[in-house]
């Protein structure tokens, strides 16, 4: 099970809206069921990032997290969407 | 006939929180999201209202009479309640004035593209609200829906270009090429910021000041969570309005359930846009590309993890609230749009290029104005609240930071209250004038791009 932590200005409008394309396009390529995502602000992202796979963010994140951060904001502007999925897909393991 | 214009009148006078799911699932089957996903849109915006009616509802049992009697003990008269820029979203589409205001955004963003005053592709349908709220509280001011409407119009147009002009801004800064952010909000504050940044530039002494806050969100960053906040304002509330102590408990915890509720709400208003949302933006990112060098334009929200703009955020929550009580004159309580200060910094952190002293007296100033335009705002706000049919206790106003303390917003507001027809003149000759400006401008950046 993979642990996302979803991270926008607000933790409202930005991640909801890409959560719903995160989860379809992670449905379609099979994951289903196999992750878990969070939403948080930015400002919470760095205490929210323990014990969690990766932080996706559609804000420019600088402080400490614990996990490694992706930065989805591509998927706002429909650029590079493939690359940043793919990047998602990468910490799901064989066991998953 | 009379059958339909009975049923629409009727349906109106439910309110927003019936006539809005209507109008988004309308608009969902005219842009081919399907009938299914259309009437869930709907039915999910008007469940979103009913949450955030819900929790700001709450705010009104518990915190205005908390702070009506604190302001009896003291001497202050903080009797207009911020109920934050989700309340102000939700009131301001479901105005009449909002529920035109997709589609009217939409073809003021195609018509600007095709007369080449704009180098934006505005994708980020969710913040047209900014626009309705002022065209709102104009068609207040002037009983008209129609110059509302144009008084939304030429904020858009303003902020179009405003949004144009800081992108290069926003690409150095915040590392986002190819993207603008015509925020309603944000971009209102990018020439204050470069005026006052300019001001400081020519005191002497004071000029030099600088310190780095980038490193305070990292260590104190966990007393900024809405949670927290909420309770300690809750606690400090009840002691101040001299609650018995059970009183003050109760309060607490219920205003850290709104600060964190709120934002839970707004997330399914939201939702219910996305289909609508994404319609729109796929269609106009279709057709309307190609047009020399353009833009994306997104919410600013993107800008808003930057360190200086979260520490100096941070910082200013606890002076808000001191500035709430010392200003004079002062009626605004900020309480739940003090999450949306970092919005307020996310084009003045690079204007101060990571000059900690600026962006700190930089904020402290336009809060202080935004807490005066706040108050100055507050009874038309709470005018369109009661036509959204937003629940709140009687005998206290409302207002947000988010676009309740918006310089813009209120300058155009104010115009159209001094005189409607000479209001709306001037609103659309300063609009046009920025918008032939930055024709100009983007037929150089083009000329010289080849």
């Amino acid at each position: 099970m993979r642990k996302f932590v979803l991270c926008c200005g607000s933790g409202i409008v930005t991640s909801t809206h890409i959560r719903k394309k995160i989860e379809e396009e992670l449905d379609k390529r099979g994951y289903k069921g196999k992750y878990a995502i969070t939403q948080c602000r930015a400002s919470e992202a760095a205490t929210m990032s323990d014990g969690h796979d990766a932080v996706i963010s559609t804000t420019v994140l600088k402080t400490n997290c614990a996990c490694p951060i992706i930065v989805a904001t591509g998927l706002l502007m429909n650029r590079g969407t493939q690359e940043i999925y793919d990047q998602i897909c990468s910490f799901f393991t064989d066991e998953d | 006939m009379q059958f339909i214009l009975d049923f629409f009148s009727t349906l109106n006078s439910l309110g927003a929180v019936v006539v809005m799911p209507f109008i988004i699932a309308i608009m969902g089957i005219i842009m081919g999201t399907g009938v299914g996903k259309a009437i869930r849109a709907g039915l999910t915006v008007g469940v979103g209202f009913i949450g955030l009616n819900l929790v700001t509802g709450l705010m009104g049992t518990y915190l205005a009479p908390a702070v009506v009697q604190m302001c009896e003990r003291f001497g202050f008269s903080l009797n207009v309640i911020d109920v934050g820029w989700p309340a102000a979203a939700a009131i301001a589409f479901g105005t009449q004035v909002g529920s035109y205001i997709i589609p009217v955004c939409l073809l003021v963003n195609i018509v600007m593209i095709l007369t080449g005053t704009t180098q934006t592709i505005d994708v980020d349908i969710w913040d047209y609200w900014h626009f309705a709220f002022t065209g709102s509280l104009v068609a207040i001011a002037t009983d008209s829906i129609a110059f509302g409407l144009l008084a939304a119009i030429f904020n858009m147009m303003i902020i179009m270009v405003l949004g144009d002009l800081t992108a290069k801004d926003v690409e150095d800064s915040l590392g986002l090429p190819g993207v603008s952010l015509p925020h309603g909000f944000s971009t209102a504050y990018a020439p204050i910021a470069m005026l006052l940044n300019w001001i400081l530039d020519k005191i002497p002494g004071v000029n030099k000041i600088s310190f780095d806050l980038q490193s305070l969100q990292d260590k104190i960053g966990v007393f900024g969570e809405p949670i927290l906040v909420g309770t300690v304002i809750g606690l400090l509330i009840g002691i101040a309005g001299g609650l018995k102590y059970n009183e003050v408990l109760t309060l607490a915890i219920n205003m850290g359930a709104c600060l964190v509720l709120i934002p839970k709400m707004a997330a399914l208003l939201m939702e219910g846009l996305i289909p609508i949302s994404d319609a729109a933006s796929g269609f106009i990112e279709k057709h309307f590309s190609g047009h020399g060098q353009m833009y994306i334009g997104l919410d600013s929200a993107v800008g808003v993890g930057h360190p200086l703009t979260l520490s100096v955020a941070l910082l200013l929550v606890p002076i808000s609230v001191v500035l709430a009580v010392a200003l004079p004159g002062n009626q605004f309580m900020p309480f739940a749009d003090l999450a949306v200060i970092p919005w307020m910094f996310v084009l003045i952190t690079p204007v101060v290029k990571g000059n900690g002293f600026r962006a700190l007296v930089i904020g402290v100033a336009v809060l202080i104005a935004a807490f005066y335009i706040g108050t100055d705002l507050a009874p038309s706000i709470t005018i369109a609240a009661e036509q959204a049919k937003f629940d709140f206790t009687a005998g206290t106003q409302i207002s947000s930071i988010c676009d309740g303390g918006n310089p813009l917003t209120w300058a155009i507001y104010r115009l159209n209250k001094i005189s409607p027809i000479v209001g709306i003149a001037v609103v659309g000759a300063i609009a046009v004038a920025l918008a032939i400006f930055n024709r100009i401008r983007i037929k150089k950046v083009n000329a010289a791009a080849e």
